[in-house]
C-alpha cells in the first residue's frame, strides 16, 4: 500500500511538472512567439523581414548574452536558452486569433510579437489579454493597438497620428495644398484617412483632401487613379499595404499621373528588394515613409543586427528586420528585470522598466493617457527614390528638416 | 462630369471585361462539356501568371513574351489534361454517382494544392514581368502597353476560339458531347478524350489570361481567387453554358465595376457585380444567354 502511495505521488509530480508551461521551467528553452503574415493576403514579404528579425533576436539572447537569466539584472536564476516559434496570421484577423491561441497554449510562448497588420493585431490584442501574454506590435500602427488600453499590448512602433504628423509636415514644407489619397479599407487605411481629415478639420494642414477608400482585394484601380488625374492633385498619398501599394505605384504610371504628380507612400516597401524586380522604372520618384536609413545612428545592439543580417542573409537590414529584433531583446531584458518567464511578471516589467533595442536606449512603455498608453515612437522620415535600381543607403532623406540631406525632385 | 472623362471609365471598364471574359469562357466551356464546376480556375490563371514569369525571367528573356505567352498557355493546358486524365476521369468511368461533388471536392482541392505550392516553390512574394509594350493613348484613354497587349490577345484568343468551336469537326465534337453525351457516344466520338481535351483548352484559357495580365496585376499565390469570383458572377450572369452570355457578361461586370467604383464608391466595387447578378437572376433567372432546364 505505501508503495502503491509512493508510485502515485510521484505519477501525480511527473503528471504535475509536464502539464506545467514548460518556457517556465529553468532547463527547457523558453518559447518566444511571433504571430506574423507569412502568405497572402497578408503582406507575406515583409512577414518573412519579420521573422528574419526574429531569428537575430533569439540568436543575440543565447550567444551574445548568452541566454537569459543567469547573473543578468542581479537575477541569479540559471542561464537559460530561448527558442522561436513562428505562426501565420496572413494579416486575416481570425488567423490571427488562431494563431496567438496557439502559440500561447500549444507553444507556450511567454511573449509574443510580429504584428504588421492592424486589423490582425486588433483581433487578437483580446487574447493577449485573457491569456495575461505580453503582445508587442512590430509594424502594426493603428492607433487602437494602444489606445484601447489592453493591459497585455504594448508597441514600440510608429503610431497612425505620427505617421499622419510627418505626411503633414512634409505636405506643408513642399507648399502642397491639393491632396488625393487612395487608401484600402482596412482599420489602417481607413484610420489615416480619418487622421488625415481631422488635421484638415482642426486647421492644422492647410490643405484639401480628396480621399478614396478601395477594397483592399481590387486588382484594377485604373478608374480612381484616372479620376485623380483628371482633378490635378499636387500630391496622391498611396495608402496601400503590400500587393494594392505596388499595383497603386504601377496603375499611376500607367495612366500618366505619376510621377507627373509625386506620390508619398506610407510605408517603406520600396526599400525591399523586390520593389525594384516588380516596378522597374515605373518605381523612380516615389516618396515613402520609414523609420530607418542605413546612415542613421544606431545603437550597439542596432549595429550588431545590420552586420549579422548582412552575413546571415546577406542583404542589408530594413526596419521590420530591425524592429523585430529590437521587441526580441526588449522582451529578453524585461525577463532579466523581471527575473522570470512568468508572462505576468514579464508585462509588470515592461511598463515599469527602460530598455534598449536598435535605435534607442531610452525605450519605455508608461501607462500613459490616450494612444500613449504602453507606447513608443521610433523617428519617422520621408525618403525619396530618386533613380532606378538605388540602394537603401542613397535614397535622400527629404523630412524631418534636422535629417534633412536632398530635397524632391521632381522627374524630368 | 466631363464626357471625356466618362469615355476613359468606361473604355477602362471594356478592356478588363474582355480580359474577365477569358476566364470565364474557360469556366463554361468545361461545364458545357463535362457538365462539372472547376473551381481551381483561379489557379491555373495564377499559374499561367507563373509560368510566364519564370520563361521570361530565366529562358527567354524579358523581350520575348511573344514566345513565352503560347508556351505558358500550352503548359498549363497540358497540365490540365494531365490532371483530368488523372484525377477526373476516373468518376466518369461507369457513370459513378455523385459526380458533381466529386469534381467539388477534387478541384477546391486543388486550389488549396497550386496555392500552397506556389508558396512554396517561389514565396510569398510579388512578381511582375517587364511590360510587354509601352504606354498608348487609345481614344481618351492613356493605357498601359501591357494591358492593350492583354485586350488584344484575349480578343483574338476568343475569336480563334469561337471558329474552332463553330467550324472545326473537334469544335463541332465538343459541341455535340455539350448537348447530348450519350448522342455523341452513340455517333462515335470518344467522350473521354473530348473530356480531357475540354478541360485543357478551358483551363488554357485561363492560363492565357493569367499569363497576359502578368504584368499588370502582378503574380503572387493568390493572384487567382478574384479572377475565379468573377469568373463565376459572369457565366451566372451570362447563363450558365452559355459562350455569348459569357462574353456579354464579361464586358457588363467590367462596365459596371469601372462607373460604379468611381460615381458611387472604390469600397464596394465588388459589390456592384453581385448586384448586377441579382438584379439579372431576378428580370432572367436562367442569365442573359441560358436556356432553363427540366431534370426528371
Amino acid at each position: 500500500m505505501g508503495r502503491r502511495i509512493v508510485i502515485a505521488v510521484l505519477v501525480a509530480a511527473a503528471v504535475a511538472a509536464g502539464s506545467g508551461a514548460p518556457g517556465w521551467s529553468a532547463a527547457a528553452p523558453i518559447a518566444l512567439g511571433v504571430l506574423t503574415p507569412l502568405s497572402p493576403p497578408g503582406d507575406a514579404a515583409a512577414g518573412q523581414l519579420i521573422v528574419h528579425g526574429a531569428e537575430l533576436g533569439i540568436q543575440y539572447i543565447n550567444t551574445v548574452m548568452g541566454g537569459l537569466f543567469g547573473g543578468r539584472d542581479g537575477c541569479q536564476r540559471p542561464a537559460t536558452q530561448v527558442r522561436l516559434a513562428v505562426e501565420d496570421d496572413s494579416g486575416v484577423p481570425e488567423k490571427a486569433i488562431a494563431g496567438f491561441r496557439r502559440l500561447v497554449s500549444e507553444d507556450h510562448a511567454v511573449a509574443v510579437w510580429g504584428a504588421f497588420h492592424s486589423s490582425a493585431m486588433l483581433a487578437a490584442a483580446p487574447l493577449a489579454d485573457e491569456f495575461r501574454v505580453p503582445y508587442i506590435s512590430t509594424q502594426a500602427s493603428v492607433a487602437d493597438v494602444t489606445k484601447r488600453h489592453f493591459a497585455a499590448v504594448f508597441r514600440a512602433h510608429a503610431i497612425d497620428t505620427d505617421r499622419v504628423a510627418a505626411w503633414s509636415g512634409f505636405i506643408q514644407a513642399q507648399g502642397w495644398h491639393k491632396v488625393a489619397m487612395l487608401a484600402e479599407n482596412t482599420d489602417y487605411g481607413i484610420a489615416l484617412m480619418e487622421a488625415t481629415k481631422a488635421l484638415i478639420a482642426a486647421g492644422k494642414l492647410d490643405a484639401t483632401l480628396e480621399a478614396v477608400i478601395f477594397d483592399r482585394t481590387s486588382s484594377d484601380l485604373t478608374p480612381q487613379l484616372l479620376k485623380f488625374k483628371a482633378a490635378r492633385p499636387d500630391l496622391v498619398l498611396n495608402v496601400g499595404v503590400g500587393t494594392p501599394a505596388y499595383l497603386i505605384v504601377k496603375q499611376a504610371h500607367d495612366v500618366g499621373l505619376f510621377p507627373q504628380v509625386p506620390m508619398l507612400a506610407s510605408y517603406d516597401f520600396p526599400v525591399r528588394p523586390e520593389y525594384w524586380k516588380n516596378l522597374g522604372p515605373a518605381g523612380v520618384s516615389l516618396a515613402f515613409i520609414s523609420y530607418y536609413h542605413p546612415r542613421m545612428a544606431m545603437t550597439a545592439l542596432g549595429k550588431w543586427a545590420a552586420l549579422e543580417h548582412a552575413k546571415r542573409y546577406h542583404d542589408v537590414a530594413v526596419y521590420a528586420n530591425l524592429n523585430s529584433f529590437g521587441d526580441a531583446v526588449i522582451v529578453a531584458q524585461a525577463m532579466n528585470q523581471a527575473c522570470s518567464s512568468d508572462p505576468r511578471q514579464i508585462i509588470a516589467a515592461l511598463e515599469r522598466g527602460r530598455f534598449t533595442n536598435w535605435i534607442s536606449t531610452e525605450v519605455t512603455f508608461p501607462r500613459a493617457e490616450g494612444v500613449a498608453w504602453h507606447q513608443w515612437s521610433p523617428p519617422m522620415i520621408i525618403l525619396q527614390c530618386t533613380r532606378g535600381e538605388q540602394t537603401y543607403d542613397t535614397t535622400p532623406i527629404l523630412y524631418p528638416p534636422t535629417m534633412k540631406t536632398g530635397t524632391y525632385t521632381a522627374p524630368r | 462630369m466631363d464626357a471625356t472623362l466618362i469615355a476613359q471609365y468606361a473604355l477602362a471598364g471594356l478592356v478588363i471585361g474582355v480580359i474577365y471574359c477569358l476566364m470565364a469562357v474557360g469556366i463554361t466551356f468545361i461545364y458545357s462539356v463535362m457538365k462539372m464546376i472547376n473551381w481551381a480556375m483561379g489557379e491555373f490563371y495564377m499559374l499561367g501568371g507563373y509560368l510566364q514569369y519564370l520563361l521570361l525571367s530565366t529562358w527567354l528573356g524579358p523581350s520575348r513574351w511573344y514566345l513565352a505567352l503560347p508556351l505558358a498557355v500550352l503548359g498549363v493546358g497540358l497540365l490540365g489534361m494531365g490532371i483530368q486524365r488523372v484525377l477526373l476521369r476516373p468518376m466518369f468511368v461507369g457513370q459513378g454517382e455523385r459526380l458533381d461533388e466529386y469534381a467539388t471536392i477534387v478541384t477546391i482541392s486543388l486550389t488549396v494544392l497550386f496555392r500552397n505550392l506556389a508558396i512554396v516553390v517561389f514565396g510569398p512574394y510579388q512578381f511582375s514581368p517587364r511590360d510587354y509594350a509601352p504606354p498608348v493613348q487609345v481614344g481618351p484613354l492613356p493605357l498601359n502597353g501591357s494591358r492593350l497587349v492583354a485586350f488584344l490577345g484575349a480578343v483574338i484568343l476568343l475569336g480563334a476560339f469561337a471558329v474552332v468551336v463553330r467550324w472545326s469537326w473537334f469544335g463541332r465534337a465538343l459541341r455535340a458531347a455539350a448537348q447530348n453525351r450519350l448522342g455523341a457516344l452513340s455517333a462515335g466520338i470518344d467522350l473521354p478524350r473530348m473530356d480531357m481535351l475540354a478541360f485543357g483548352v478551358g483551363v488554357a484559357l485561363a492560363g492565357a489570361a493569367g499569363a497576359l495580365l502578368a504584368p499588370v496585376f502582378l503574380v503572387f499565390p493568390e493572384s487567382g481567387a478574384v479572377s475565379t469570383v468573377k469568373g463565376f458572377e459572369i457565366i451566372v450572369i451570362g447563363g450558365l453554358g452559355s459562350i455569348p452570355g459569357s462574353i456579354v457578361g464579361g464586358l457588363l461586370l467590367g462596365l459596371v465595376e469601372s462607373l460604379g467604383s468611381v460615381f458611387l464608391s472604390a469600397s464596394f466595387r465588388d459589390v456592384y457585380g453581385f448586384g448586377l447578378l441579382l438584379l439579372v437572376l431576378a428580370l432572367r433567372p436562367a442569365g442573359l444567354w441560358g436556356e432553363r432546364a427540366r431534370e426528371a
